[in-house]
């Protein structure tokens, strides 16, 4: 079994975050019904796959329906499309949002109120109905109607300020740190919802500000700024108080290892390891202190050696002598790397239009219910007569009373195709 | 009620990912039982920087990451500290523990054998199985094996790491994920389980697709520096950093109207279609374009004739900046608490990372170290006061 069989979701949601939150539900086993819009699907986002050898006739045909990034995020889901605009689609969505345990949106604060779905109105439609809003910056205060994704945030919180090399400027979290991050955090609110829901039979709206979501992350810093006024300069990766502490190159194309070597003993391992013994009794590298202030020094004595090394080896080997190391993992060794390998922690889930696609697990196994990728994402429009036929009971005349007004969709419009 | 209230969380984990995972809990209405190291207690209380003087109670870390709990101490190796951690998980509902959980906390295995009914989240660099998972795994390391520090950073120097714990804070935020549902699951007839965390894979979920890109088109993301890296990176920029008249700024074009831009910045060559097709290539010639018009202008007046036009641009806030709050959103939404603290004073901190309507976020101080050892032992436990204090002189708790 899965921890959340028996919960229905409905994804309102757009980017990153809140596909992030509705695919971690669906992954633990809530049934997730995605509404995308009829139109297009988001221009930006055109990481299309080739076709699969062996695909079904068509698929070259159906680029919208091979985009990686899409397939990735909503990964478990069934989707349907529907013009939230028009009277018809607004009217199944609140007949959805009814259907349903859970809404998850986190579209700007203005959205769902101006097409008549707001919380209220999702209330009335199901009065124990669970809201989950995950504004960029909250339903509230002057910067509520400010547009920004994720990258954006990492801007206001201060963690791009704080990340980087010393001389350099601020630097972004690769990727969509923000969103993931503020997705697990929605995930969290929803099932702790659930439960309250349990026990109370009440439903509730839920607030997530990304903004404050990642505040969290940087929470030493800014009680740092509050009571001391003290901002830290950037430092890479070196650490306050240990020394080696950094990322050193290995023999081969941009092939790195991290060392973290965490005290004294540490110290004197490494420098075993290492074959340079006389280095435990150099006073520059004494203690950690010595050690931080002379950190460059540290840095090239230790690069000299990993230079010509091979990264896993070299980290095998300290390792092994107690010392914190490890290979820089690039995204093609993490398929072949032991450990995830041993934890099962890609997960392979087959899509007939572009092969078998690699997903990320959870990052954390459950002795006995199941975290399972059930199916690829829904191709475009996939669900429209399972969903509106199935769950809501929409007749013929009403199916094609939805397609003929272009309030649902299984193709995307010719020009946007 | 609150969301988990009525969960008994006893945190024998400590750390970054240990202590962000109760946090989390307790904000969201568990009663969180911290067990500390008699005397010494949580590493967190000796983590720079402090809030005002250095003191075991004053770490900002520890203030923040362990806001809401309770605090005893107790030495599990000695056979009546172990005897009152039995009796305690006796009484608990969920326990955490990190990489050296002590006995009788040791093993999943008996853990379950013993208390049946007790939900274990062990939160661990690498997770609790597997050929690594014995190995040395602070942060860095973690980060490094997560696959994310090689997207983060420039392409011709070494990969750099994210400020402070970001690696041990994502274990964290997915071991109260597992936490809930394990909760929800119990609660609703499945057996109490163990849930075995790893903080590099919580990490490695930030790669974002990275793996289906490899995979499908054969495409390997390396870092980039500034620029993206991520979905149809060829397709998204600009999304980067820029300085203007008076710091920076993250520029971002909009995923609908990539030529607003133009607009605003007066700037015909943004929207040019050879640019709009792939400004990834064109990435130089758009920097530039962009620092021309940033250069007159502070990030206030940037960002303001943006949002304007619905363009995603946004200030670069150092934590200061944060924290003064100069448009008053944080105050507005009371962003930060106020919390009185007896050794640190009123110490200005993160509040709610979430708000459920119904379940208000429980704001409370971090614990003095073994505050609650009279209230759990002698009023929840029966120790008469005496024998407490022989514990106590005995270094037992």
């Amino acid at each position: 079994m899965r921890p959340l069989d028996g919960v229905r979701a409905l994804d309102l949601t757009v980017a990153v975050a809140g596909p992030v939150a509705a695919h971690l539900l669906s992954d633990l086993g809530a049934d997730v019904i995605r509404i995308d819009p009829p139109f297009a699907r988001p221009a930006a986002h055109l990481d299309i796959a080739p076709v699969a050898g062996d695909a079904p006739p068509g698929a070259a045909e159906r680029p919208y329906d091979r985009i990686v990034s899409y397939n990735d995020l909503h990964r478990g889901k069934r989707g349907i499309t529907l013009d939230l605009s028009q009277p018809g689609g607004r009217d199944a969505a609140l007949r959805l949002a009814a259907a349903c345990d859970v809404v998850l949106e986190n579209m700007s604060p203005r959205v769902l109120p101006s097409l008549g779905l707001g919380y209220e109105v999702l209330r009335a439609a199901n009065p124990a109905v669970i809201v989950v809003s995950m504004p960029a910056f909250g339903l509230s205060g002057p910067w509520r109607d400010r547009v920004s994704f994720g990258p954006g945030i990492d801007a206001m919180s201060g963690l791009a300020s704080l990340t980087g090399y010393p001389d350099r400027g601020p630097m972004n979290a690769a990727n969509y740190f923000c969103d993931y991050n503020a997705g697990a955090l929605a995930a969290l609110a929803t099932v702790t919802a659930l439960r309250q829901r349990d026990r109370t039979g009440a439903g509730q709206h839920v607030e997530l500000s990304m903004l404050e979501g990642e505040m969290q992350l940087i929470g030493d810093a800014l009680i740092d700024a509050a009571m001391n006024s003290h901002v830290p300069q950037r430092a890479g990766s070196a650490h306050p108080s240990m020394s080696p502490h950094g990322v050193y190159p290995c023999a081969g194309e941009d092939r790195w290892i991290a060392i973290a070597c965490e005290d004294d003993a540490q110290w004197r391992a490494l420098c075993a390891a290492i074959a340079a013994p006389a280095l435990t009794t150099d006073a520059r590298y004494a203690d950690v202190v010595s050690r931080v202030r002379n950190r460059e020094e540290v840095d090239a004595v230790v690069a000299a050696w990993t230079r010509d090394r091979d990264a896993s080896a070299a980290a095998e080997q300290l390792q092994a002598a107690g010392v914190g190391a490890a290979p820089v993992l690039d995204v093609a060794s993490l398929f072949e790397d032991p450990q995830l390998r041993h934890r099962a922690w890609i997960q392979w889930v087959r899509h007939e239009d572009i092969g078998p696609a690699p997903h990320t697990s959870a990052a954390f196994t459950l002795s006995a219910t199941a975290f399972r990728i059930a199916r690829r994402a829904p191709r475009f429009g996939e669900h429209n007569d399972d969903v509106l036929r199935g769950l809501l009971g929409y007749d013929d005349a009403q199916m094609d009373a939805l397609r003929a007004a272009r309030v649902i969709a299984e193709t995307p419009p010719p020009a946007n195709g | 009620m609150l969301a988990l209230e009525g969960v008994r969380v006893i945190d024998l984990a400590g750390g970054v990912a240990g202590g962000y995972c109760p946090r989390l809990l307790a904000g969201l209405g568990a009663d969180v039982l911290k067990v500390e190291r008699p005397r010494t207690g949580d590493v967190l209380r000796r983590t720079p920087p402090f809030a005002g003087a250095p003191s075991r109670e004053t770490a900002a870390i520890h203030l923040h990451l362990n806001a809401g709990k309770r605090s005893i101490t107790l030495d599990a190796a000695t056979p009546t500290g172990a005897s009152l951690l039995a009796r305690l998980l006796a009484r608990a509902g969920v326990l955490i523990t990190g990489v050296k959980a002590p006995a009788p906390a040791g093993d999943p295995a008996s853990l379950a054998a013993r208390w049946p009914e007790l939900i274990h989240v062990s939160v661990t660099p690498l997770g609790a199985t597997g050929p690594r998972a014995a190995w040395r795994a602070p942060e860095l390391i973690a980060f490094a094996l997560s696959g994310y520090l090689s997207l983060n950073g420039d392409p011709d120097r070494e990969p750099v790491k994210l400020y402070g714990s970001q690696a041990e804070l994502q274990g964290g935020l997915h071991a109260a994920l597992a936490v809930a549902v394990a909760i929800i699951a119990r609660e609703r007839g499945a057996p109490a389980q163990h849930a075995d965390v790893s903080c590099a894979e919580a990490a490695g979920s930030l790669l974002s697709g990275a793996l289906a890109r490899h995979a499908l088109m054969r495409r390997p993301q390396v870092r980039n520096g500034p620029r993206p890296a991520g979905f149809g990176p060829e397709r998204l920029y600009p999304s980067t950093v820029r300085p203007c008249a008076d710091g920076h700024v993250h520029v971002h074009c909009h995923n609908r109207f990539p030529d607003l831009l133009s607009v605003l910045m007066d700037a015909p060559r943004l929207a040019a279609p050879g640019v709009m097709d792939a400004p990834l290539g064109h990435a130089d010639e758009i920097d530039a374009l962009i620092d021309g018009w940033l250069a007159t202008r502070t990030r206030g007046e940037a960002v303001a004739e943006a949002q304007e036009l619905r363009i995603p641009m946004t200030e670069v806030l150092d934590p200061r900046e944060v924290v003064a709050d100069a448009a008053g959103h944080h105050a507005a939404r009371g962003a930060f608490v106020r919390i009185a603290h007896p050794v640190a004073g009123d110490v200005l901190q993160p509040g709610a990372p979430l708000r459920p309507a119904a379940s208000p976020w429980r704001v409370a101080r971090a614990p003095l170290l073994g505050e609650h050892n009279a209230p759990v032992f002698s009023g929840d436990l029966g120790i008469a006061p005496r024998a407490l204090a022989r514990l106590a002189a005995a270094g037992v708790i």
